[in-house]
């Protein structure tokens, strides 16, 4: 016989209960911070976005389209980052069988999120490398790697595997950045940010794999310095674009 | 790093070439356009075109036939625009 877990969680709340503090699997906390944290990213990209169209139209300087189309493309990935996560918390909480069985089969937000992340970190890194490099084709290369990613993910059905590919990605950058860094001798803050921002990205994916991982209290450190990281860009674009 | 020159002189050539309209009070002749702008009349008309294409510059023709260009509005925007775009592609390193 099927026992749904809100049935098991109310036999138990009925015995023992009364003698534990009020327990929620969706803590209301942990929500509100979470759609915060994703409004404020969220709004910022896309104000990035924005901001930049009109030196880009004006120019339509390669390294700028590869620079904007980056917040762009975060932006949407931090959405769907959040509907994996909000989705993980109603399937675990409310037991829905819907939930589970349409994303057993296809892990949507998932998927769409690793599309888009990934193309994002493809577009960052080639905002830096792109004077060097004549790669053709560029948006279909990128598109080819954001569907194989995001293949593998649905294969494995786990972000686990989204995790570790996004990494070897933010490897890459980090070998790019630290390239020009000695073929320009000149120190450029900028990659750090950019190396950092990447990385709390990958951290923030995190909470995707196991809940309250890791600590409610560190994860909101990790969104707060992210939130910092993509102010200081936003102010450097801010400045250039009166 | 050629390219990035490429892709800054390309930029650079845009300004000069409107700076130089705007500074013959917003009407001056091809020929003359060409002769200050210090480029081979093959890069001239590449950016020529280029320039009435993106709509920074217009030609008119007044009541003798002759043919003048004239800046736009967008072609005003960029020569504002010039040194923020400048030191946005710097900051960023694009």
């Amino acid at each position: 016989m099927y026992i749904s877990s809100p049935l098991i969680l109310l036999m138990f709340r009925e015995n023992i209960g009364h003698m534990l503090p009020p327990f929620f699997l969706i803590d209301p906390t942990e929500l509100a911070v979470e759609l915060g944290y994703t409004l404020i990213v969220v709004f910022i990209c896309f104000m990035i976005y924005f901001k930049t169209r009109e030196i880009y139209d004006l120019t339509k300087y390669e390294g700028i389209n590869y620079f904007r189309n980056t917040f762009l493309f975060f932006g949407l990935a931090y959405i769907f980052r959040f509907l994996d996560f909000f989705s993980m918390l109603v399937t675990l909480t409310f037991d829905t069988r819907l939930f589970m069985d349409i994303f057993r089969i296809l892990p949507f937000p998932l998927i769409i999120n690793g599309y888009f992340s990934t193309l994002a970190i493809l577009s960052l890194t080639y905002s830096i490398i792109w004077k060097n490099f004549n790669i053709r084709h560029t948006l279909l290369l990128f598109n080819a790697i954001a569907i194989l990613i995001s293949g593998i993910t649905v294969i494995w059905r786990s972000p686990y595997l989204l995790i570790l590919t996004q990494a070897v990605l933010l490897v890459f950058t980090i070998i790019m950045a630290c390239y020009f860094y000695t073929q320009s001798r000149k120190f450029s803050q900028l990659y750090i940010i950019y190396v950092l921002f990447l990385l709390f990205w990958i951290v923030n994916l995190l909470p995707l794999v196991r809940q309250r991982f890791p600590p409610f209290e560190i994860q909101i450190a990790f969104h707060i310095i992210s939130i910092a990281l993509i102010g200081i860009i936003y102010y450097k674009v801010a400045k250039w674009t009166k | 790093m050629d390219k990035i020159r490429r892709k800054r002189e390309r930029l650079e050539m845009i300004f000069d070439i409107l700076n130089i309209i705007r500074q013959h009070h917003n009407s001056i002749k091809p020929t003359p356009l060409l002769r200050h702008s210090n480029l081979s009349s093959q890069s001239f008309s590449e950016y020529f075109n280029e320039l009435l294409e993106k709509g920074f510059i217009k030609e008119i023709t007044d009541e003798n036939g002759k043919k003048f260009i004239t800046l736009t509005d967008n072609g005003f925007k960029y020569l504002e625009k010039y040194k923020l775009i400048l030191g946005f592609i710097e900051e960023f390193e694009l």
